[in-house]
């Protein structure tokens, strides 16, 4: 029989290191139903029957955060074989917190003392013999970045899970709240087996809804309950859920007291001392452009372009492309056939995997700085910049990503507890320019304003533009009013992270992409291949040589007049949009092939004469700005419909970012053409009542602000009505 | 009694009351915010703060810190 061991502890703890560390690469993730908190399980090593399921890192076990949530209602209603709770050394204190409410659950625990190698360092000693006897439960020295004690701390798990002996917690409360508890107990719990009782109990007394609405107790019981509580709120003069967490701080005052010696009481430590720099009042934001500065320049510039050229033109270009072809001809394949797997299928995938190496140098230096624990300080450097348009200080870390691609950007929003302010930065966040957006900007730039280099930035400034103005326009309406959520976030201390861990992590982000392309972006090649290559020519459907009679050519002519408000209703510029949606980069490529070339240059340089005739400079700023701000690729919105987790909020976000591009392009686009040639029109009227809407809705009150002056009035109404 | 945005850089304070919606209250709780317990402000920008409470460092909003009073 296999058992199922669950691993619990405070976020920054080291859990996922110690997961990897008993795991290995034996592991699948998923998502814990109906919510987007992932989900990790591991066969432990040298155990095929043990299953180590690894919940999310949590503080407590009540009711307030979706993570608290979903571990609990594991624990409680799966039941593990044994909890293996895992306790940073270094602070004590606040990791015990969690493990005097592990132990109440009745299931026995093993409690893992992490990072004793820097408690060693720091001078500090802890008893682990002591704590176990505090706890009434066995404890392990170990360090999982080290590796050190971790084969230790498993078995014993393994050991206590077969062994099915009941957990013994060893604190007691004060008289009369052990006195409500007995009560509670004998009125409520008796049915259920014993060593569930006791945190089932706490629950009731602390009032807790979800598990007094679990038991359905009848009315006239609860009234009884009801009234012992009260009582004993009265003796102790708190509220009950003070009392039980006061008590239990005291308690762990007292396991402290007796199991650990600090060398240095009180002073700064090594992360504060960095703290009182890094985050200073004035130099927090130039430290952390100049490390912003270093990590684009390298990954963007430097290193991952070279990579990115190489894939994109010696492997794709010189190596695998013409390799297949010979190959594919030699075997004699059907000329389509050919052309499916070698124009459609690798072309279409090595475009986007040809950004995959770009994106691991991105991904290798964001999983350094996330967990050497910069990310944390800069959502707290940005959050006062965040909050003045709606969004919190977290909401930075996933459009810093996105710069790179939208979906590891879109994923990294898992990170924001607040449901509201996640939704709105899976909305906003593929505003900002990723790395496949990057070509059309170069394309235009070259094409039409003669590598102007003011362009580029623009676009970046059109991306941030637009998620402020998105962040301020929806946390108006009525979906998203309320104050962004208290920021409160834990930092970890300054750590040197290992290399095994920032390669796992960029990997797994860089292998999510990949998938994609995998996937969705094979899928969307091959159908998009089939329209630009069949069409009706010479009175039959068929293969077709030239472009103009494909379907695709077909569909562009007859959606083109959409954008002719946006200056580029032309089948070609229609259809390159759409092919943008299979991936952005693709809409250069498309400009190439309906001119008539076969392979182009990364920013198109060969169609710049044709693009140049067939549009103005405004229109083809608006083909840009639409371009930006539109629907994502398929492989993003892939993204934001499994993170939305809603088929309601997908449709509204890309229904929102869609209508967003099409009006500003349309504003553009109108009012740029009245300045440049004076032209008035129809169109000229449209765009300035968008703008005079737009700026409406930018300055209108916040609806909370609505709800106040409306109290205001009808007091003083009442006021008026006395007098 | 004061905020906590009001108290000094580097001093250790003891925190007389939180206030607050529950919800508020009680996360901050469970991260060591307790009265009576001691913690130290580490930085402070526009308000934000970064505090050491119970051996460990958190950043909270001026909005949070406003319904701790020292």
């Amino acid at each position: 029989m296999s058992i199922k061991i669950a691993l619990a502890g405070n976020p920054n703890c080291g859990k996922t290191t110690l997961f990897n560390a008993l795991t290995g690469s034996n592991q699948f993730v998923g998502n814990w139903p109906g919510v987007t908190v992932e989900k990790k399980e591991g066969k432990l090593k040298g155990h095929s029957d043990a299953i180590i399921v690894d919940l999310p890192g949590i503080y407590s076990l009540s009711p307030y955060t979706l993570e608290e949530v979903v571990a609990r209602n594991f624990l409680i209603t799966e039941r593990p074989d044994a909890i293996l709770n895992i306790i940073d050394g270094t602070n004590l204190e606040r990791n015990l917190y969690l493990t005097t409410q592990l132990v109440e659950l009745g299931i026995p625990v093993i409690a893992a003392v992490n990072m004793m190698d820097v408690v060693a360092k720091n001078g500090d000693k802890v008893n682990t013999a002591n704590l176990a006897k505090e706890l009434g439960c066995k404890v392990v020295e170990i360090s999982a970045l080290k590796g050190t004690g971790v084969t230790e701390a498993a078995d014993k798990a393994v050991a206590v899970a077969n062994a099915r002996r009941r957990m013994i917690p060893q604190h007691s409360f004060e008289g009369c709240v052990e006195h409500t508890l007995a009560h509670i107990e004998e009125a409520v719990l008796h049915e259920m087996p014993e060593e569930q009782q006791r945190w089932y109990a706490i629950k009731i007394f602390e009032r807790d809804e979800k598990v007094m609405a679990q038991l359905n107790i009848p009315a006239d019981i609860q009234k009884h309950i009801e009234q012992d509580i009260k009582a004993c709120e009265d003796e102790m003069d708190d509220d009950a859920e003070s009392i039980i967490t006061n008590e239990r701080y005291v308690y762990i005052g007292t396991i402290i007291k007796d199991c650990c010696v600090k060398k240095n009481k009180g002073g700064m430590t090594t992360s504060d001392k960095i703290d009182r720099i890094v985050t200073n009042r004035f130099l927090a934001l130039p430290i952390f452009a100049v490390v912003m500065f270093i990590v684009y320049y390298v990954s963007v510039t430097t290193v991952g372009t070279v990579l990115t050229d190489w894939t994109n033109d010696t492997l794709f270009g010189a190596w695998i492309i013409p390799a297949a072809q010979s190959a594919l001809e030699a075997i004699g394949c059907a000329g389509w056939l050919t052309g499916l797997l070698v124009d459609g299928v690798i072309s279409g995938v090595g475009a986007v995997l040809g950004f995959v190496p770009q994106m691991l140098v991105l991904f290798a230096f964001l999983a350094f700085l996330e967990s050497c624990g910069y990310m944390a300080r800069i959502a707290f450097i940005m959050d006062r910049i965040f909050r003045k348009f709606g969004l919190s200080g977290k909401s930075f870390i996933p459009m810093l990503i996105g710069t790179g691609c939208g979906v590891p950007g879109i994923m990294a929003s898992r990170t924001i507890e607040n449901d509201r302010d996640r939704k709105m930065t899976i909305m906003t966040t593929t505003f900002i320019p990723c790395g496949a957006k990057l070509p059309i900007i170069a394309l235009i730039a070259g094409a039409l304003f003669g590598g102007a280099s003011w362009v580029a930035p623009s676009a970046y400034f059109v991306g941030i533009a637009a998620i402020i103005c998105s962040g301020i326009i929806l946390k108006k309406t009525k979906m998203f009013a309320g104050d962004p959520a208290p920021f409160v976030i834990e930092l970890p201390a300054y750590h040197m992270p290992t290399v095994m861990n920032v390669l796992r992590s960029m990997w797994e982000r860089g292998w999510s992409f990949i998938k994609k392309a995998g996937t969705i972006i094979l899928l969307s090649t091959i159908v998009i291949w089939f329209a630009q290559s069949f069409g009706f020519a010479n009175g039959s459907f068929g293969m077709v040589e030239d472009m103009n009679d494909s379907l695709l050519a077909a569909i562009g002519g007859a959606i083109a007049f959409i954008f002719t408000p946006l200056g580029w209703g032309n089948w070609r510029s229609a259809v390159a949009a759409i092919t943008g949606l299979v991936a952005k980069e693709n809409v250069v490529a498309t400009f190439g092939q309906l001119y008539g070339f076969a392979e182009v240059a990364e920013d198109g340089t060969e169609v710049w004469g044709s693009l140049a005739g067939s549009m103005t400079a405004v229109a083809a700023y608006s083909f840009l700005v639409f371009n930006l701000l539109c629907a994502p690729c398929f492989a993003a919105m892939g993204a934001i419909k499994r993170e939305m987790n809603n088929a309601k909020w997908f449709w509204f976000a890309i229904g929102y970012q869609t209508v967003l591009a099409y009006l500003v392009s349309l504003c553009v686009y109108q009012i740029g053409t009245l300045i440049t040639t004076g032209t008035f029109g129809v169109g000229v009227i449209a765009a300035f009542v968008i703008m005079a809407g737009f700026i409406y809705l930018l300055f209108r009150p916040y609806k909370e602000s609505n709800k106040f002056t409306m109290n205001v009035s009808s007091v003083d109404a009442k006021a008026k009505a006395k007098a | 009694m004061m905020p906590l945005t009001m108290a000094d850089v580097g001093e250790n304070i003891t925190i007389k009351k939180i206030g607050g919606k529950d919800e508020t209250k009680k996360f901050l709780e469970t991260l060591g915010f307790v009265v009576g317990g001691v913690v130290t402000v580490v930085t402070e920008i526009n308000g934000n703060m970064i505090v050491n409470v119970k051996d460990s460092r958190v950043a909270i909003s001026k909005e949070m810190a406003n319904k701790i009073q020292v």
